[in-house]
């Protein structure tokens, strides 16, 4: 009984003041949640949550998602010259590069030129730490803003590379 | 008291009691007797199996839409919307659940107690809804039945539906169920008691013990009988939070530590009765407190809401019609109102721990409760007319209940007062320590626990 | 124990405790913790933690990893301070090869570290609260945190393993808004931990839960090793950016607070008021924020460190983090350790929890602050 009980602290106890106040802020939170507006993300609205698969949030632009092997814009050639860094680099050894050696015809002369024929990257195993983007010396692979991985068999998670080219096919809901 | 000190200047209840006011007189057994049935056919069997069934299900919607409206409370309050996806605004969401439950499988554990595993949630669930019967929904014909012990058959069959939680808890052959079953035994043991006290009090008001006849003695008085008993109202809302385990009183269910508690090895549909149960017996007990304490299905201004719809005639069917139709909204309505405010305080405060919970209720509730049914009744002895034994005479007590002028009712609002200082006396001196908001206190006392805590664990082991 | 001679059998009744498993799959030991209780009733009498379930032998996986390749486990130690993780190795690394880090990429590192630090702590109050069963504080810090992860997604990539550091700097410069979003978000947040002291700091039930339990002394903090919120709580001033300075720390002004008694409602009190104090921190770091590059300007290519070893530990937001690092002039470490705080802190568990009720370990478990993930590595 080292402190001494004023009136109001009396009071203020066998009201259950304590417990009212913290009650007075959820009631504010539920009364707000009725007329605001509800964008959603906003965090000075009452209602904070986005209803996610109408509404699809905007990635930040650095974003490290699903993989993609990028095709030069002008040729339509890939892009990856089978170097095998990103390979190299990864902590999980999660890509594998399948590459050839092709004559290529340069005008007159014929060259012997390493090309890219396989690339398999099991998304499953991924753990997107964007090591093999930041290395690949040529830009090609990369981590785009696509974040909806999930398949429906462990094999899908596979991504050969044709699906690296195309991308995954994601299913938008408009309900 | 009376005799030769009876003091007779006080104000003789200052006016002559008023008639009882309208009751309609009409009832649709007289409809189901026009077409051909005999009267006491129609009036014990038709009539009040019509009402169960329309009760039933009323009620088992309202249940589902309980817990829709206790995930929308509850995501408003959490800056979330809640239930979205099916139909509009979610408004269907119930009804997924329910299909949801119904399909999936119902387990019983290996090692269960296969019989009152099985039967457990049905007890339960029919404890709880067979309470429905009694509860006074509305004026006239709103209400099944009537049966003059009608609180006290309330407050004994609410403790069979615990019955179905301990022996769940039990039969599940689970720790985390039993430990469950356990804290419920024992938080039914104890509250149980500050609730039946809490309600001595406006029973000394209402003189009744039938629910409609505690509506109509608020009626008759003009008075809610909250106004008179404020104490016994809160120890009461209290009281049937850990009745009904809700937070902050969820032991034997609370997720964080048990789990779920009793109902951990329930799947399916018997785990959705467990639900229904607890929410339907949320409605039960928010609908004693609102007829107890908030005046039932009366609300000043109802007759003149049913002139105006059907005139002043209260014999014929449009105004009984309307009367027990806007009473039964009213009801509706205060029942609502004391449900919100349930889920509210659920989804703001953290969970008592057990032994607090004892704590509580012990050394807080029924002592409060004990001291508020002697000062009242102190009080009302007080008051009362000495020839009918008391001493002021502001307060009458007719066949129709009491009778108080303004000096009635200004005398009990400050016999409040007393009351509450009184009380708040009392547990200042019962609880020398957990009263004070000092934290070192508190830290002591934690540390005194432990320890004699400690000591009992190292005896039993001793011995 | 089934056993026909009547002896036993009797036995079996006489016992008056109970063994109770707790986890590894219950919703409040924060991952797969699994805990052996020894009740009596319903009070802990003894209490074994059983630990490894998340164990991915991560030390080892770094003995073979090159010095880049590591940064991304550590993020996956305490998968929710990663930032902290990240720091404390590239510092490690930096360290023994001997880089001068520019002054932007610094008060960067400094800002997404404090940044960082309110997260995890915002995680712990929302996982404590609703461990007691406020579970409405619990949605209140996470849409707090969501803000501070959209921060981190916009400038490192990630939400959670923000993989943010790379050794000689950032990989990144920061995104053109974010010193906007940061100050606003500095903006709102002393207001909302205002809301949640409103509704916990005096509530009579959150007091009854937390206070006088798990009294742990100064003495006893220092003999178990403990180190982060849980030994300031007892009232120890040990804080690694004031006793041992790293980074840029020591140009912001900042204070330690502290318990007294080093019970639950303590390191409550302890964690709240180092939100506030990293609210300051960043803002400083905002407002001194200095232009210039992010990247050290003689990193090589292949990071080869030379021979030697190094010990490094950080502020962590459960404790002291430490790296010993060994080279031996080889582009992989030749041995990587990590003192974990939540390990160490862990340990306390049994010291706070004998003597109290089943509920008052799942608090206990909560103010501790751990994540098996570093637990168990
Ligand atoms: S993101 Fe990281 S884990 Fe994934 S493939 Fe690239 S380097 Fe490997
Ligand atoms: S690093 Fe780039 S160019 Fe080299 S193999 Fe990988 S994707 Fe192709």
């Amino acid at each position: 009984m080292s402190e001494r009980r004023s009136i109001g602290s009396v009071l203020s106890r066998l009201l259950l003041v304590d417990l009212f106040k913290g009650l007075a802020v959820t009631l504010r939170y539920n009364a707000r949640a009725l007329v605001e507006a509800r964008d959603g993300a906003d965090p000075t609205q009452a209602i904070y949550t986005a209803q996610y698969p109408k509404e699809r949030p905007l990635v930040g632009e650095r974003w490290r998602g699903a993989p993609k092997l990028n095709n030069d814009p002008r040729t339509g050639e890939s892009l990856c010259i089978a170097c095998n860094i990103c390979a190299l680099v990864c902590p999980v050894d999660v890509i594998s590069v399948g590459q050839a050696n092709r004559e290529v015809r340069d005008g007159e002369k014929r060259k012997k030129k390493k090309v890219l024929t396989t690339f398999e990257f099991d998304t499953s195993r991924c753990m997107f730490c964007g090591l093999c983007q930041e290395q690949c010396p040529t830009l090609c692979l990369e981590l785009t803003q696509e974040f909806e991985l999930a398949v429906e068999s462990r094999a899908g998670l596979v991504w050969d590379r044709e699906m690296l080219e195309k991308g995954i096919h994601v299913v938008t809901y408009k309900k | 008291m009376s005799g030769p000190i009876a003091l007779h200047w006080a104000p003789q209840a200052a006016s002559p009691p008023p008639p009882p006011p309208v009751v309609p007189s009409w009832s649709p057994v007289e409809l189901i007797e026009s077409i051909g049935v005999p009267h006491g056919f129609a009036e014990y069997v038709v009539w009040p199996a019509v009402q169960l069934a329309l009760i039933l299900f009323v009620v088992l919607t309202a249940v589902a839409y309980l817990t829709y409206l206790e995930r929308k409370v509850a995501a408003f309050i959490q800056a979330r919307l809640g239930p979205m996806r099916v139909g509009p605004v979610g408004l269907l969401q119930p009804l997924a659940d329910g299909l949801k439950l119904l399909s999936k499988e119902d387990l019983v554990p290996a090692g269960a107690d296969r019989f009152v595993y099985l039967a457990a949630p049905v007890l339960a669930v029919t404890a709880a809804l067979g309470l429905l019967v009694l509860v006074p929904f509305g004026a006239a014909w709103g209400t099944v039945t009537d049966i003059n012990i009608g609180l006290l058959f309330l407050l004994a069959v609410a403790s069979i539906g615990v019955l179905g939680i301990v022996l769940a808890g039990w039969a599940s052959n689970s720790k985390y169920a039993l430990l469950g079953a356990m804290r419920s035994s024992a938080q039914l043991v104890s509250y149980e008691v500050a609730l039946g006290l809490a309600l001595v009090g406006p029973l000394l008001f209402a003189r009744t013990l039938s629910m409609q006849e505690i509506v109509e003695s608020q009626r008759f008085t003009g008075l809610w009988w909250v106004a008179v008993q404020p104490l016994a109202f809160v120890v009461y809302f209290i009281g049937s939070l850990a009745e009904t385990n809700r937070a902050p009183f969820d032991l034997p269910e609370s997720e964080s530590e048990l789990v779920a508690g009793f109902h951990v090895e329930y799947s399916g549909f018997r785990w959705s009765l467990f639900f229904m149960a607890e929410y339907a017996n949320i409605i039960i007990t928010s609908a004693i407190a609102a007829t107890v304490f908030l005046g039932g299905w009366s609300m000043p201004g109802l007759e003149t809401a049913v002139s105006w719809i059907a005139g002043t005639d209260a014999t014929t069917p449009l105004y009984s019609t309307a009367f027990t139709l806007l009473s039964i909204g009213v009801f509706a309505g205060k029942v609502l109102v004391l449900v919100y405010v349930v889920m509210w305080v659920r989804w703001t405060l953290p969970r008592y721990r057990y032994d607090q919970l004892m704590d509580l209720g012990w050394r807080w509730l029924i002592p409060v409760s004990l001291a508020n049914i002697l000062i009242s009744a102190f009080a009302f002895l007080v008051a009362m007319r000495p020839d009918q034994g008391g001493l002021l005479g502001l307060v009458e007590v007719t066949k129709n209940g009491l009778w108080m002028g303004w000096a009635g009712t200004a005398y009990f609002l400050l016999v409040n007062l007393a009351t509450f200082a009184m009380a708040a006396w009392l547990l200042a001196k019962l609880n020398k320590t957990a009263w004070s908001t000092d934290l070192h206190a508190l830290r002591r006392v934690e540390a005194l626990r432990r320890a004699g805590r400690l000591a009992t664990a190292e005896e039993a082991r001793a011995e | 124990m089934a056993s026909d001679t009547p002896s036993a059998a009797a036995h079996v009744f006489e016992q008056t405790e109970m063994l109770l498993n707790m986890g590894p799959q219950h919703p409040s030991t924060h991952g797969v913790l699994r805990v052996l209780l020894k009740l009596d009733g319903e009070t802990v009498v003894d209490l074994d933690c059983d630990i490894g379930y998340l164990h991915r032998g991560v030390e080892k996986i770094c003995e073979h990893d090159t010095y880049p390749m590591i940064t991304p486990y550590f993020d996956r130690l305490d998968y929710v301070a990663a930032v902290n993780g990240d720091l404390v190795y590239v510092e490690a690394v930096e360290r023994l090869m001997g880089v001068e880090l520019p002054r932007r990429a610094e008060y960067l590192r400094v800002i997404l570290a404090e940044l960082q630090r309110i997260a995890s702590h915002l995680l712990w109050l929302a996982t404590h609260a609703l461990d007691i069963g406020a579970a409405t504080i619990f949605l209140y810090a996470f849409r707090e945190r969501e803000e501070i992860l959209k921060i981190f997604e916009n400038f490192t990539g990630a939400r959670l393993t923000a993989h943010a550091f790379r050794i000689g700097g950032l990989q990144w410069d920061a995104n053109p808004e974010f010193v906007r979003d940061v100050l606003a978000f500095l903006d709102i947040l002393p207001g909302r931990i205002d809301e949640y002291e409103t509704i916990l700091s005096e509530n009579r039930i959150w007091l009854a839960r937390t206070v006088g339990i798990g009294v742990l002394t100064a003495a006893d903090a220092i003999d178990t090793g403990l180190t982060g919120p849980v030994l300031r709580g007892s009232g120890v001033a040990y804080d690694v950016r004031r006793a041992a300075p790293y980074s840029v720390y020591p140009e912001f002004d900042f204070e330690i607070p502290t318990g007294d008694t080093g019970d639950t409602y303590d390191r409550y009190l302890v964690r709240m008021q180092e939100l506030r104090q990293s609210v300051r921190i960043v803002r400083q770091a905002i407002e001194g924020l200095p232009e210039g590059s992010v990247m050290a300007a003689r990193v090589p290519r292949v990071i080869k460190p030379p021979a030697g070893e190094v010990f490094h530990t950080n502020e962590s937001p459960k404790g002291e983090i430490g790296v010993y690092l060994v080279s031996d002039g080889t582009n992989t470490p030749y041995r990587l350790r990590v003192r974990p705080p939540c390990f160490v802190n862990l340990q306390a568990l049994k010291q706070l929890a004998v003597g109290h009720l089943v509920a008052d370990v799942v608090a206990l478990i909560g103010t501790i602050d751990i994540v098996l993930g570093e637990v168990d590595r």
